[in-house]
């Protein structure tokens, strides 16, 4: 055995646990953890979050609870992302949850939080001065080079903090680090890097556990897995004796939602995962040895959700042979009739409408082959995305129209020509976003724009408003 | 012989906002070798079969180890669309799986 070693339990914060996993809990610290870790902030959700300032419906505060419990029990610490968008509003929500549960617990903590949203003006001035900000994805809706006044068209922006933020809050000795949107990796590395893991090793095992059960065979990100890391190799186990590690489990795993299989561009380098090996241990363990990092510049992902108007909706269920056969030709029509009705405002770009009709194309679009429903019935989706709400709704309510009384070749239906499920027809949907700002931000320090701020949560913080006030700040 | 007669699993999901991934297992030798000498488990052959420029199609990788591909392109509407389809990118494998090898 090498000497340093440090063990990790983790699972993934805003995803229910199912029931026992108070037992899978007690059994990977019957095996030693030395931090539990969990990730809760993404943007596979799309940009809607982050502007918005809402939160995508998860009692996290209540899926963490048991894990708090068993790391506050054992002493040892715990570290979660939380929010999805991962914003000062997201975060404090979460925040304002955690506390209300850790005092009906009866838990009385004391926790490092680490805040990642970035103000507008203050990422403006760093493009105005500092070196280039590029894009992080090869897209002609993003900057070839970030501007000031692309940074001050964000509504809300947040940077995805790397492990050096995270291993500077772990050192106040704490019960626990929180932040908001951060790096899934870095959650990991941060712990192990502490007790003297080398960066590569961190890398490696916190790819392995940053999805909890995912990678398990079967996958579930609703349980957890547990690693113990040392200089040099990981070894994985599963703490629900229904699910283990495989080698096929964890090389699969390796390719989860990356563009690449082997290769990952993280803050300050690169992940390279192209020589590790995989070994069979005894009572269904696996071993992985052979991770490489290669030193990069350093950058933080930056994530900006930039307003792009109103949407409404309206569906039409349709059922008639003799609709369903010219469907198309049918909605198409009548998009060209709204066209007609607001030329002005499609001219001028303060609107854009489109039919999905499921059943024929409404998950491929354009890039659909077949050219006419082949089921007995069908959707029409009205979608318009305007500058108002109330223009988006006006909009809206003439395509149905259209829809609904339009002739069309062979009608019999003349009372009207579709099902309306739903009242109100028009239905206001919001606001709409887009990611104006995804770019990577060099920083000379990576923990400098991201201190902790120590705040007790539970027992002795009777009042949430107190938390709230203080998160504030 | 489809794609999807061959694979045990063809996901699909986001690697990013921008990009699209797809993930391709292969239960037998045989499948996995005609997928991987198949012209459609090419740059070229995958987009074809979305009817993309292959410049999008970022790279088509293997692992012998797992008898598994990736597939990676840019996505074609993204959450920069406001009429994006798939916000999560987990159902746009089909023009892929329904292709033949």
């Amino acid at each position: 055995m090498n000497d340093p070693e440090f063990r990790i339990l983790s699972f993934v914060n805003h995803i229910p646990p199912t029931a026992g996993i108070e037992e899978h809990i007690e059994r990977a610290f019957s095996w030693g953890v030395d931090a539990v870790v969990a990730q809760g902030t993404g943007s596979d959700w799309g940009p809607f979050w982050l502007g918005s300032g809402r939160q995508v419906e998860s009692d996290v505060a209540r899926n963490v609870l048991p894990y708090v419990r068993a790391a506050h029990r054992h002493g040892v610490p715990f570290v979660f992302s939380f929010g999805i968008a991962g914003g000062n509003v997201h975060l404090d929500k979460c925040l304002a949850d955690f506390q209300r549960v850790c005092a009906a617990d009866g838990l009385d903590l004391e926790v490092a939080v680490v805040r990642s949203e970035l103000r507008p003006e203050d990422l403006a001035e760093r493009v105005r001065t500092g070196p280039p900000v590029l894009p992080a994805a090869d897209d002609p809706s993003l900057a070839p080079q970030l501007q000031p006044d692309d940074a001050l068209a964000a509504t809300r922006l947040v940077a995805l903090i790397g492990p050096e933020p995270v291993q500077e809050a772990l050192r106040a000795g704490a019960d626990g680090v929180i932040t908001g949107r951060a790096l899934d990796i870095g959650l990991f590395m941060a712990p192990a890097m502490n007790a003297g893991i080398p960066i590569a090793v961190a890398a490696h095992a916190a790819k392995l556990l940053e999805c909890g059960g995912l990678a398990l065979e079967p996958g579930d990100s609703a349980h957890c897995m547990w690693a113990r890391i040392d200089r040099n190799s990981v070894e994985i186990r599963s703490p629900n004796p229904s699910a283990r590690p495989t080698v096929a489990s964890l090389v699969s795993h390796g390719f989860y939602e990356r563009s690449h299989p082997y290769t990952e561009d993280n803050p300050g380098g690169t992940l390279d995962l192209s020589d590790v090996t995989y070994t069979e241990l005894e009572d269904d363990g696996i071993r992985g040895i052979g991770a490489r990092w290669i030193p990069a510049p350093y950058t933080v992902l930056v994530e900006g959700a930039r307003h792009v108007g109103f949407r409404s909706i309206s569906v039409l269920g349709v059922r008639d042979p003799a609709l369903l056969a010219q469907a198309r030709a049918w909605s198409d029509a009548a998009e060209r009739q709204t066209r007609a009705r607001y030329a002005q405002e499609f001219a001028s770009d303060r609107a854009e409408l489109t039919t999905r009709i499921f059943g024929l194309d409404g998950v491929l679009g354009d890039l659909e082959r077949e050219t006419a429903v082949t089921g007995h019935e069908a959707a029409v989706i009205v979608d318009v995305v305007a500058d108002s709400q109330e223009l988006a709704d006006q909009i809206g309510y003439y395509a149905f129209i259209r829809l609904f009384i339009g002739p069309y070749p062979g009608r019999k239906t003349t009372a009207g020509n579709a099902a309306a499920p739903y009242m109100p027809v028009i239905i206001p949907v919001g606001e709409v976003f887009r990611f104006g700002v995804y770019h990577l931000l060099p920083l000379d320090d990576p923990c400098g724009l991201f201190p902790f701020v120590l705040q007790r949560f539970g027992t002795t913080t009777t009042r949430e408003d107190k938390v709230l006030s203080h998160a504030a700040r | 012989m489809l794609l999807d007669e061959t694979a045990r699993v063809i996901r699909s999901k986001n690697a990013g906002p921008f990009m699209l991934t797809i993930d391709i297992f292969f239960d037998s030798d045989d499948g996995y070798a005609r997928a991987k000498n198949s012209h459609l488990l090419k740059p070229s052959g995958v987009a074809d079969a979305y009817g993309l420029p292959v410049e999008a199609i970022k790279g088509v990788w293997w692992d012998d180890r797992v008898r598994a591909a990736k597939v990676s392109m840019q996505r074609w509407s993204s959450s920069a669309d406001p009429f994006c389809g798939d916000m999560f990118g987990a159902h746009l494998h089909v023009p892929l799986s329904r292709s033949k090898l």
